[in-house]
Formats: C-alpha cells, structure tokens, sequence
C-alpha cells in the first residue's frame, strides 16, 4: 500500500526538526545555511508535488510554483552569500 | 517491466480561479521575502541582534502544526476521491473527521501566534521599531491572515463534506480547500528559516 503522504509528512517533520535544532543549539553557520537553504527548497518541492498535487499535472503547471521556489532560495542565497 | 505510462491531468487540483489567487500570492510574499533578505544585508547586526527576541520554539510548533494540518487535508482529499456508490457516505465521513483536525490544528496556530504577538507587543515593539520587526510583523501577520482565511474555507468545506457532498466525481470543492491550505504552509516552510533560524 503507498503511504506517500506518510511519508512526505515525516520528511517534513525531519527537516523542519533539523532547522529548529540548527537555531536552538546556535548551529548556524555560512555552511548551515546554505544546508538549510537546499532542506528548505526540498520540504517546498514535497509540497507542491504531493500535497498539491501537481506531480502529475501538465508540466507547466507544477513549473509556475517550482520555479517561484527556486528563484526565491537562490535569491535569498544571493543575498546572504553575496 | 513496467509499460504503463501515466498520463498528466491537463489542469491543476481544484478550481482554477484559487490557482490564478494563488499565482498573486505567491509573488506578494515572494517580494516580501526577497525585500526582507536584501534589506538584512545592509543591516545584519540589527537584523541578528533583534531576531533573538523572537521564539524560535514558537516558530517551530507553528511549522509542526501547519505540516501537519497539511497532512490531515491530503487525507481528507484522498478519502472522497475514489468514493463511489453506497461508499460516498463514508467517504464524506472519514473526511469530515480528517477537516475536522485540520481546523483544530489552524485553530491551535492562530493561538500560537496570537501568544506571540501579545509578547512582542509587550515589548512595546511595533512596525516602526525596526526594519526586521517591520518585516516580521508584516510577514507574520499577513499569514495570520492567510491562515484565518483558510480555516474558515475548510470550515466551509467540511459542511458539505457532512451532506455527503463529495464523491469520486465532484471533489473540485474540496481540492480548491486543500490547495488554498496548502499554499499557507508552502509560504511558511520558507518564512520560519527566513525569520526565525537565518543570521
């Protein structure tokens, strides 16, 4: 039986726990960020393909949010790293 | 081997006006987020000093709560979408229960931020404290308000799901709920690292 969601949520629940524990044991460096970053746009990809369901849509309608994802994260890089 | 190939759906979940509201949110926030970034670089000391203020445990059960309404809504979703026949009535069961949750959990966020914003107010820190506050309570409360309004949508569409009113046929309703729903936690998934963990 496929428990996609299941586990899409436990993903989820690991990154989110991963990026709270990054701040709470003040873990945040120029490295962890760009960690953060990468965990950040896979917890968003999960979510537009899975819990929007846009995986199996036409191509250009799960492109419209994945590219607004990655333009946001590389922008926020840029900014950041630059 | 596996021959079968799966064919794409022509449109997106849902009715396609939410995906056109959807499409004018995502650039809102996105300039919003991309404005609060390249504002820190010229602040960086402000930025990091004033972020401490902020709870980051709060932050995290908001991300907890949100992921996990989201889940609760795909189950809701996933529940009516094969529902035929004599099983349309349980079907719209099974979702009502899962909507129910995910209302409790919207619910339980507004709480949570509500909590938050009293302490910050009792800072006496407002939008022209700094320009990260500005950002953050800009940011935070225009997904508040997000929030409130998706709650009040699967509100709405837990009422039909009470009349038995989605089946395998008719679910637009109930996916035009989810994807609103689920664009609340897409926009905060980038909002709390931003916000809360990023220095």
């Amino acid at each position: 039986m496929k428990k996609t969601a299941e586990i899409v949520w436990i993903v989820l629940i690991v990154f989110t726990v991963f990026a709270y524990l990054l701040g709470k044991l003040k873990l945040v460096s120029t490295f962890m960020v760009g960690v953060l970053l990468v965990t950040t746009f896979i917890k968003g990809e999960l979510i537009i393909d899975y819990f929007m369901g846009l995986k199996d849509v036409s191509l250009k309608y799960r492109l419209i949010p994945t590219v607004w994802l990655v333009l946001i994260i590389s922008l926020i890089a840029i900014s950041y790293y630059t | 081997m596996n021959n079968q190939v799966k064919i794409k759906a022509p449109y997106p979940p849902g009715d396609f006006a939410i995906w056109l509201i959807i499409y004018v949110e995502l650039v809102t926030f996105g300039l919003l987020f991309i404005g609060y970034a390249f504002s820190r670089r010229g602040a960086v000391d402000i930025f990091n000093s004033s972020q401490l203020v902020l709870n980051q445990t709060s932050g995290f059960i908001d991300t907890l709560i949100l992921v996990t309404g989201s889940y609760f809504v795909v189950k809701a979703v996933n529940a009516v979408k094969t529902a035929t026949g004599k099983d349309i009535k349980q079907a719209n069961t099974i979702a009502s229960k899962w909507l129910f949750a995910s209302i409790l959990f919207g619910i339980a966020f507004l709480i949570n931020k509500l909590l938050e914003f009293s302490a910050i107010f009792g800072m006496g820190i407002n939008l022209s404290t700094n320009k990260f506050f500005m950002f953050y309570l800009l940011l935070t409360m225009f997904h508040f308000m997000h929030v409130t309004l998706g709650t009040i949508i699967l509100f709405n569409v837990r009422r039909r799901t009470k009349k038995s009113g989605y089946s395998a046929e008719d679910h637009r309703g109930i996916e035009t709920g989810a994807v609103y729903w689920h664009l609340v936690d897409l926009l905060w998934i980038i909002l709390f690292p931003l916000i809360y963990i990023i220095r």
